[in-house]
């Protein structure tokens, strides 16, 4: 074999390579590594042999962190439980840049999708529409819905990036649809923005006014850098503005917009709400679905007053414009009032103090010893003084809402 | 807040203090103390001004016997005005603490055209004309005309005022300009020969470089200032430049013809009192035979003509024979104009000292040295005479005069050239005879010498070492604050390549390459990508701006970057330039983001702020150095060289780089603030280039941003621009406080001053 040819072969090899590259980004072996980033977990102890990061503390140290800053901001302040929440993605040009893997677009969505889930999950009385900008027009890719899939497939289907970008044509798109809404819901709007500029037909501080009277909140997330109009819209409408670092930071900013914020005072009326709950309906019956307009079987609710079917819930009947909701979701959004307090951290040596230390958490009986029987990072409860682990009290304040020492020295 | 500097209790009017702010005042009181000049520089935002005015203001507070007067000089009047505000607060804060003993009485002094309120007068266009219009309503035979004839018409501003004679005071408190035109509408008097008569009482006045140091304009309004002084040059990075105006006189054909004009109009002038009142003439010879106009007998709406030479150099002499009577010296003022215009009519570019121009003059039209040392004078003596009050119509004769008496006076750090035409554009003749000063120190001595103390401040004062040899003077404290901040707002970068790793220069052997000039639009194009709003560009010339605005159009750049921004340029057309820049504003404002092509030494970026979002990015494209081949330029190196032995290299590099400092220096113009700056030149990566830059600046220029291509600039820029916008804590954390409190200054002062002062 001649040397030319060698040496086409080895540049036939090297591409087939880039092509396997680019297919599926690395190599199998690769790409647990990329993901996990496992190297960066480990440290030198003293006597210099490697051992993973004890993350866990980091990671408590870190939902300490939080939670201290939401508590201090939101002791006893009204908040708006009923969102109906306007997400606008920003699918111009900028969307397609690479400075996040393996591009905006893709984390943006990614992420969208993890944040509708945690939206609903949290808000289960809310409702979230979807509005993407892209060639300096916007446009409505879902109506206000409860439902996290219909959103989600619409989302999916729809990720493609062209032309500039327009902050003044997505807020008056959002704005016709946000004035329509009842009085007693929150109307809000978070945008993720890629873009460093906008492109708009008219007076953008014009729009901006109007959102502010129409007591919209807009938030926006900036991918790239701060930009003086986001940081102008936000600041009128008492929203928040925040730029991503990285992808995780992405990540955390998100999921901030989560729990309800706090209701915008002049329009905190105390208002009573009409809601209906409806029963499920009969396993086999059949009845024709209002929101799809055809005939199904079982799996579906019915409504008290008119006695049509819906789907899922929460919604508002199509038929008589009853609000439908369920008791667990009213459950659910009823800790964002009444939060627990956070814990006081004590220190192993603290505990050690103690004439009696305690030994064991009192949720999850499991020891607090570390390994080697020394005492390890407990909290305690203010109210009920009852020690808990970290996992415990991760797992108190985020999913249960309750305290279980408070709760069983009540009944006692 | 209150606090001790050593034996000084200093009130400050906010409730915290910068730490550099506090060495600033340190340093301040010791040359208070120590009765000396010094040289101070301090970024812009870390509130030099207040920090000036509190330890000064309070140094003359806690020492009743030690009364300093403060004298306050600024560029602009926007500039006087916002200092006079905050002289505002800071007095409102003392007479606080302190009652009405801590009173003091401020003014601005501005022209005119700044202060006038009358409102006929007020219609003139442009400032000489207003100055005109006025000497009109209330020149001294004006208003005796007026005492005998009604139908005369005066200033009734100007009436009251002297009616109200020695009552007419301003009582204490600060004034700004607007403050004095209130005032003075509001009890009818003059604001301004109000705020020039307060001027010798005041406590704190504020006016305009001029003032001081131009000798035509200070001979009237500062001569009676007291020596314990103390003098603040702010914004002075150009102070040299301007002592050099304040001295240079250039004459074109067309002054030539005014002066003719002017000529025959005197000589009509004196034909006429000739067969009216003989008297005034010979009474005014008489007078010159005594000696020399006697300025001090005049009343001050007669004064207008100081003599453009310093005052320690004027003869008290009396003036010469020949150019007594009024014809001859109208004689003598002919055959000079005459003399020059045959020196205009050249071919060729010439050089000449004063010593052998006048010997030129003196052979070829018979005026010698000490006749031309009196021109400006004779010429004042003869116009009042005349009582001629248009003086806006005599300007021509006036610089003609200007130039004669400078260049009988100054043998040494002169020089006349005469050009042609401009070196740029040959083809175009433009006569020019240009008298040169090369030597900054002459106009500036009568300030260091008459003064106690001179303050010359700057964001921009680097190498700190070389002002006091350019302006001859010995500072007793010289030095250079950096910025104490909160996180590191400003990101200098050095550019040296392009993205094709080619270099980048605008050096003059490389400025014609299609590659430097295809890779700065690289550079711009990328950049418009990732920095938000507004960017601001200098290019170091006009001409240069011109052809590289021309090849980024035709290669396609400048549409590239309109895809991301608007574009904006300035031009030489002032009334284009403010409304390229208002537009700038707006699309700044409106998120649509814009880019501002701007030119070092240009107006915008002497005295623009690009603070905020209006500017997140400054690229400086090459380095500005002056253009090395111009005659006046030349003449003055050769004189720095050999009067105060500084290379010719040194201060060309030292002028451009203090250029470039001050253009990169407009984006940020406070802590919370943020910018970028990007040196766009290899030479920026050579030592002895970025040692000149100010400290502030060095301070933050990291070795991993020196050297840097375009694709590294616009990862640094990228994550830069991320880090900045996350939310941050205004005082500063742990180790790095950058805002004392009382309590602060007070353990400072416990634990020793020297520790925390960096």
């Amino acid at each position: 074999m001649s040397t030319g040819e060698k040496k086409r072969l080895n540049g036939e090899a090297e591409e087939d390579d880039d092509v396997d590259v680019d297919g599926d980004g690395l190599d199998a072996w690769e790409r647990t590594y990329t993901d996990e980033r496992s190297w960066e977990a480990l440290q030198e102890d003293e006597s210099g042999l490697l051992r993973p990061i004890d993350n866990k503390a980091i990671y408590h140290a870190q939902y300490r962190r939080r939670l201290r800053s939401l508590s201090t901001t939101a002791v006893r302040i009204q908040k708006g439980l009923i969102r109906f929440l306007y997400i606008v993605v920003d699918l111009s040009r900028a969307a397609s840049e690479m400075d996040f893997r393996p591009s905006r677009m893709v984390v943006i969505a990614k992420h969208v999708e993890a944040f509708i889930r945690e939206f609903f999950d949290q808000n289960p009385l809310s409702q979230i529409g979807l509005v993407t900008i892209k060639d300096g027009v916007a446009h409505p890719l879902t109506e206000l819905g409860g439902s996290p899939e219909s959103h989600i497939k619409a989302l999916m289907g729809k990720m493609e990036c062209s032309g500039d970008s327009s902050l003044q044509n997505a807020l008056d798109l959002v704005r016709g649809y946000l004035d329509q809404i009842p009085s007693y819901g929150h109307r809000e709007v978070l945008i993720l923005y890629s873009a460093l500029s906008t492109c708009d037909p008219g007076d953008i501080t014009e729009t901006i006014q109007k959102c502010k009277e129409s007591k919209i909140r807009c938030s926006v997330i900036g991918l790239s850098a701060e930009m003086f109009i986001c940081k102008h819209l936000c600041q009128e409408t008492g929203g928040l503005y925040s730029v991503a670092m990285d992808e995780a930071h992405f990540k955390e900013l998100m999921l901030e917009h989560a729990p309800p914020p706090p209701a915008i005072a002049e329009f905190a009326i105390a208002n009573l709400i009409k809601m209906g709950f409806p029963q499920r309906a009969a396993e086999g019956s059949i009845s024709i679905c209002s929101c799809h307009k055809e005939a199904k079987v079982g799996d579906g609710y019915i409504c008290p007053r008119c006695k049509a079917r819906v789907c899922e819930l929460p919604t508002e009947c199509r038929i008589c414009g009853l609000t439908l909701v369920s008791s667990p979701h009213l459950a659910r959004s009823y800790h964002h009032l009444f939060p627990i307090a956070p814990f006081d951290e004590v220190s192993p040596r603290q505990n050690e103090l103690l004439h009696r230390p305690v030994k064991t958490c009192f949720g999850c009986q499991q020891s607090l010893l570390n390994p080697g029987n020394k005492p390890g990072l407990s909290v305690v409860c203010p109210k009920c003084k009852q020690y808990f682990c970290v996992d415990c009290d991760i797992y108190i304040h985020e999913s249960l809402h309750n305290c279980p020492g408070c709760e069983s020295f009540r009944h006692s | 807040m209150k606090f001790q500097i050593e034996d000084v209790t200093v009130y400050f009017p906010y409730d915290n203090i910068y730490p550099e702010q506090y060495s600033y005042m340190v340093e301040l009181k010791r040359a208070l103390d120590a009765k000396g000049h010094c040289l101070l520089e301090m970024p812009t935002g870390t509130g030099k001004t207040i920090a000036l005015l509190s330890l000064i203001t309070s140094y003359s507070l806690s020492k009743p016997q030690r009364q300093v007067k403060l004298i306050y000089c600024t560029r602009t009047v926007h500039e006087m005005e916002k200092t006079l505000a905050e002289l505002k607060l800071l007095h409102n804060y003392q007479i606080k603490h302190l009652g009405p003993a801590a009173g003091i009485l401020a003014i601005g002094l501005s022209s005119r055209k700044n202060l006038c309120v009358n409102p006929t007068v007020l219609a003139a266009e442009n400032r000489d004309s207003v100055d005109a219009a006025c000497r009109k309503l209330t020149a001294s035979w004006v208003r005796a005309l007026a005492a005998e004839n009604p139908n005369v018409p005066t200033c009734e501003f100007f009436e009251n005022y002297e009616r109200a004679a020695s009552a007419a005071v301003l009582p204490p408190g600060v004034y700004t300009l607007q403050d004095l035109r209130a005032y003075g509408r509001e009890k009818g008097w003059c604001p301004y020969f109000l705020a020039r008569h307060m001027v010798q009482f005041a406590n704190v006045v504020v006016y305009s470089y001029q003032y001081l140091l131009d000798p035509k304009v200070a001979g009237i309004i500062s001569k009676e200032m007291q020596k314990e002084s103390v003098v603040v040059f702010d914004e002075a990075h150009n102070i040299d430049n301007v002592c050099i105006e304040a001295l240079s006189v250039s004459v074109r054909s067309k002054t030539l013809d005014g002066a003719s004009r002017n000529l025959s109009r005197i000589n009509q002038e004196i034909e006429r009192f000739k067969a009216t009142d003989a008297g005034r003439l010979r009474a005014e010879y008489n007078r010159l035979v005594e000696g020399l106009a006697q300025r001090g007998n005049l009343a001050a709406t007669d004064t207008w003509l100081a003599n453009p030479a310093l005052p320690d150099d004027i003869l008290k002499e009396a003036v010469p024979g020949n150019i007594r009577r009024a014809e001859h010296f109208l004689h003598v003022l002919r055959r000079l104009v005459q003399y020059l215009r045959g020196r205009l009519d050249t071919e060729n570019v010439e050089k000449e000292s004063p010593i052998s121009f006048v010997a030129s003059l003196n052979t070829h039209a018979g005026i010698d040295q000490k006749t031309l040392k009196f021109c400006y004078d004779r010429l004042h003596s003869l116009m009042l005479t005349l009582e001629i009050t248009d003086t806006d119509e005599f300007l021509h004769i006036q610089t003609i005069c200007d130039f004669a008496t400078l260049v009988g006076t100054y043998s040494r750090g002169f020089s006349i050239i005469i050009e042609p035409f401009d070196e740029r554009m040959p083809h175009i003749p433009d006569p020019v005879l240009q008298l040169s000063c090369h030597d900054a120190s002459l106009a500036i001595k009568p300030v260091f010498d008459r003064f106690q103390s001179v303050v010359i401040t700057s964001g921009t004062l680097s190498p700190i070492d070389l002002y006091p040899r350019l302006l001859n003077f010995h500072p007793v404290v010289s030095r250079s604050f950096t910025m104490s901040l909160t996180r590191d707002c400003i990101c200098p970068m050095v550019l040296t390549r392009g993205s094709d790793q080619l270099p980048v220069s605008t050096k003059f052997d490389m400025r014609s390459d299609p590659g430097v000039a295809r890779n700065y639009g690289k550079l711009l194009v990328e950049m418009v990508s990732v920095v938000p709003d507004g960017i601001v560009c200098f290019f170091v010339s006009y001409s240069y701006m011109d052809g590289i605005i021309n090849s980024w159009n035709e290669t396609g750049v400048l549409k590239e970057i309109m895809q991301h921004k608007l574009v904006f340029i300035e031009t030489q057309d002032v009334v284009e330039t403010t409304l390229a820049l208002d537009n700038y504003r707006r699309a700044c404002d409106c998120g649509r983001g814009a880019v501002f092509f701007s030119v070092a030494r240009g107006k915008v970026a002497e005295g623009i702020d690009f603070d905020r979002h209006y500017g997140r990015l400054v690229i400086m494209f090459g380095i500005p150095f002056q253009y090395t081949l111009s005659k006046i330029l030349i003449a003055r190196l050769e004189y720095l060289r050999d009067t105060f032995q500084i290379k010719e290299g040194d201060f060309l590099t030292f002028d451009a780089l203090r250029q470039a400092a001050q253009c990169v220096g407009r984006v940020i113009r406070s802590k919370a603030d943020y910018g970028m700056m990007i040196f766009a030149d290899k030479r920026y990566s050579r030592h002895d280039k970025r040692s000149k830059l100010p400290g502030w600046i060095l301070s933050h220029l990291r070795d991993a941003n020196l050297n840097l291509s375009t694709d590294m600039a616009l990862h640094i820029a990228r994550e830069f621009l991320r880090k900045m916008a996350q939310p941050y804590d205004k005082t500063g954390t742990g180790g790095r406080k950058t805002l004392l409190s009382q309590e602060d200054l007070e353990k400072m002062a416990e634990n020793g001053v020297q520790e925390m002062l960096f």
